[in-house]
């Protein structure tokens, strides 16, 4: 044997033995074991703060924090792909043979050990069985051999010769899934964006990688809305989106978790949302004198505002949702009409950090409402924006996978419930009588095969009755 | 709620087929065993009405689901369909020993449901993840799945203690469980049920979640542990129908293939993860 020749016969021993697949299929099992106890992507950071520098270098070179996409663990279910494409290769001109062989009728061996329940005399002469017989056996089966030796007539049927095939459809179903993965890991994304109402983005974030992608179009929030059960559980997020190109309506749909939109090959899931504080804001303004005075303004930030004193002029020129972990507040710029530029943050709550940090407002003047006299500021709300937080995902490979799935169901129904029954039938010429003997054989389901021998008798033994009686 | 006390009651029927069993198997009288089958039959039919009328109590609430949506409601329909598959198996085979191994399982499933503090039986509304019309394939396949790894289980555990203690005639426990090598071919039809309701619960899940979480597979720890389950009773075929594994390493097979579907069912609830609704 040439070099070469041994070189691929040491290739193909390896990957053709099932001894393989089952140390294959053990190392990605314990493989994806390891990867459910060491906590993964976005839940790995905190994990990893945990653990000492040297344990921290191995993980990460061996990419235990995202283990599922590492090269190490696509490489072990290529080699199982491999192994499962030569196995097939390797076992397949064998069953091809099954299933195309010529049958030969003529197994007289076969009927030494025929137990007595397939068997049946019939006083009736031997041309009129055999006739009966393969009327009947015509009927019910596609193929049927016969063969004529001494005394005796041979018939050989056959049923689900293709359940020779069922592993074969397993099998290639489970390459088309692990294809149909690679086709979206090479050709797809998956990625985030947040958009706030009313606003529109082009562009989403990768997963994992920070990366913008282009869309090739864009995408605009209309309306955001969360509702709640009595109990307080979120009962359904809905977002209307709009698709837009170039400034060009195309498509308005709603997004619900559970159902959601594909636009141009790209699907949009629901999958968070979150409050922003907007653009304006109400205030109050109370102004001190012997007969106070309150004014209600409603304001976006930037607009210059008179105060109602003739004193000068104030703009609101922040509001922040959260300042300082003690909720909405509001920057407030006032421009006297002498003097230098004050500024101060005003809270909504501002009563209650009054109560809970005594004097804080004195102490730091930019946070006092009263800083400017004679006026106290107060904030009456901000104007809150939902965002909607998009999954954004393209995967040409879904279509593949699930072919796949569908063959993997019919591919085990095959494997599992059907079997290639193989039946000889033998006609003895006996002193005026007959005797008919059935044997059988089958490459699964010895139950299955015994019901169907004893139907065939049963068939047989009403068929020869009737024509008796003609 | 009515639903919840019959199915607490249901608990001790269960249980009282257990005893009954296990007196059968002691004593050897088979009218023990016809008891012990009426109250799994009795288990079977009032199990079925608490689950209906949980369905339709949720309904009342205006909440309306198929109650298949927290820990309760699945070890209630685990151990419905245990039951269920078992009698299956006991009238196709006239062999009640099974139940012995069996019933403690479906009364150990509703004792837990129904008594452990850390579990709520409230009737909740879904959340949306939850509102899908795969909830009901999926949690059907997988359960029934699990139901036949159990049974699979049990035979298992009869097939090693029948082999060990061969065909002691004098002892009436070991004289009436069947033979090793019906056990064995029951075994690997069981299995095959098995196998082919858990790939059609990890194919309806992953069909669920491209349209929930955006994505077919995600690693989520209970995915992997499903599909780490897969293979081993993949492994389990394989060793059969290729290598002619037979008998004592099937069992252990079969035994530790039941030990992945206990912790694809309870242990990844204490891992993090996308299941999260299932965990209470």
């Amino acid at each position: 044997m040439s070099n070469e020749g041994k070189k691929y016969n040491i290739f193909w021993k390896t990957f053709s033995s099932v001894r393989l697949t089952i140390v294959l299929l053990i190392l990605i099992a314990i493989a994806s074991v390891l990867g459910t106890f060491i906590p993964q992507r976005e839940e790995a950071v905190d994990f990893a703060r945990h653990l000492n520098p040297e344990t921290l270098r191995v993980f990460q070179a061996l990419g235990l924090f995202d283990m599922y996409h590492t090269a190490w663990f696509r490489i072990l279910i290529g080699l199982l792909a491999l192994n499962l494409v030569v196995c097939s290769i390797d076992r397949f001109p064998g069953v091809w043979r099954r299933f195309t062989a010529e049958p030969t009728p003529l197994r007289p061996r076969l009927f030494e050990r025929v137990p007595q329940e397939q068997s049946l005399e019939i006083t009736a002469p031997s041309e009129s069985v055999v006739e009966s017989v393969e009327g009947l056996i015509s009927s019910r089966y596609k193929r049927v051999r016969k063969k004529v030796s001494d005394s005796s007539t041979y018939f050989y049927v056959d049923k689900g010769r293709y359940s020779h095939f069922g592993v074969y459809l397993v099998h290639l179903s489970v390459l088309i899934i692990i294809m149909g993965a690679l086709l979206g890991s090479f050709y797809g994304f998956e990625a985030y964006v947040n958009i706030m109402e009313g606003d529109q983005v082009s562009s989403a974030m990768i997963r994992g990688k920070m990366v913008p992608v282009a869309l090739g179009f864009s995408v605009r929030c209309d309306d955001f809305s969360v509702s709640f059960y009595d109990n307080g559980t979120p009962k359904e997020y809905r977002s209307d989106l709009t698709f837009l190109d170039n400034g060009k309506k195309l498509k308005s749909a709603v997004v619900r978790v559970n159902h959601p939109v594909k636009f141009r090959g790209i699907v949009f899931y629901q999958s968070s949302y979150g409050v922003v504080a907007g653009d304006n804001a109400r205030i109050r303004l109370v102004r001190k004198a012997s007969k106070p005075e309150v004014k209600y303004v409603e304001t976006h930030s930037g607009q210059q505002i008179p105060l109602p004193g003739g004193e000068g002029s104030f703009v609101v020129s922040q509001i922040k949702d959260n300042f300082m972990n003690m909720g909405p507040a509001v920057l407030i710029k006032i421009k006297p009409k002498d003097g230098k530029l004050i500024r101060f943050w005003v809270f909504q709550n501002q009563e209650r950090i009054r109560r809970q940090f005594p004097g804080i407002f004195d102490r730091f003047p930019t946070l006092n409402p009263s800083a400017f006299s004679p006026y106290t500021f107060f904030l009456d709300g901000i104007e809150s924006r939902y965002y909607t937080g998009l999954q954004v995902s393209k995967d040409p490979g879904v279509p593949v996978v699930w072919a796949g799935f569908f063959l993997i169901i019919a591919g085990l129904f095959i494997t599992f419930f059907t079997s290639h029954k193989r039946i000889w039938i033998r006609v003895l010429q006996r002193e005026g009588k007959s005797e008919i003997a059935i044997a059988g054989m089958a490459n699964k389901n010895p139950v299955g095969l015994e019901r169907e021998i004893h139907e065939l008798l049963e068939g047989i033994r009403a068929s020869v009755e009737e024509r008796k009686n003609d | 709620m009515t639903n919840t006390t019959i199915l607490s009651y249901i608990t001790f029927v269960y249980f009282g087929a257990f005893f009954f069993y296990l007196c059968m198997m002691i004593i050897g009288k088979p009218v023990l065993g016809k008891a012990a089958t009426a109250f799994c039959i009795i288990g079977f039919f009032g199990q079925a009405v608490g689950i209906g009328l949980r369905w339709y109590e949720s309904y009342e609430l205006g909440i309306g689901h198929a109650p298949f949506s927290n820990m309760y409601e699945s070890l209630i329909f685990f151990s419905w369909t245990i039951i269920l598959l078992y009698l299956i198996v006991e009238w196709r085979t006239k062999n009640k020993t099974l139940g012995v191994f069996v019933s403690p399982l479906a009364f150990l499933a509703l004792a837990y449901a129904s008594f452990s503090p850390s579990i709520n039986s409230r009737i909740q509304p879904l959340v949306p993840a939850l509102k899908s019309n795969w909830l009901i394939a999926h949690v059907i396949t997988c359960f029934f799945g699990y139901a036949a790894f159990g049974i699979s289980f049990g035979l298992s555990l009869m097939y090693l203690i029948k082999k060990k203690g061969g065909d002691n005639t004098q002892n009436p426990f070991l004289r009436l469980l069947p033979g090793t090598s019906i056990l064995d071919d029951l075994n690997y039809q069981v299995v095959v049920i098995g196998f082919l309701m858990l790939t059609l619960g990890i194919i309806t899940g992953s069909v669920w979640a491209h349209s929930a979480w955006g994505s077919y597979w995600s690693w989520d720890p209970k995915e992997t542990w499903s599909l780490i389950t897969w293979l081993v009773y993949a492994l389990v075929l394989h060793s059969r129908m290729v290598r002619g594994w037979r008998g004592k390493r099937m069992a252990f097979l079969c035994i530790v293939g039941f030990s992945c579907v206990l912790f694809t069912y309870f242990g990844v609830n204490y891992l993090a993860g996308l299941h999260s609704y299932a965990k209470s």
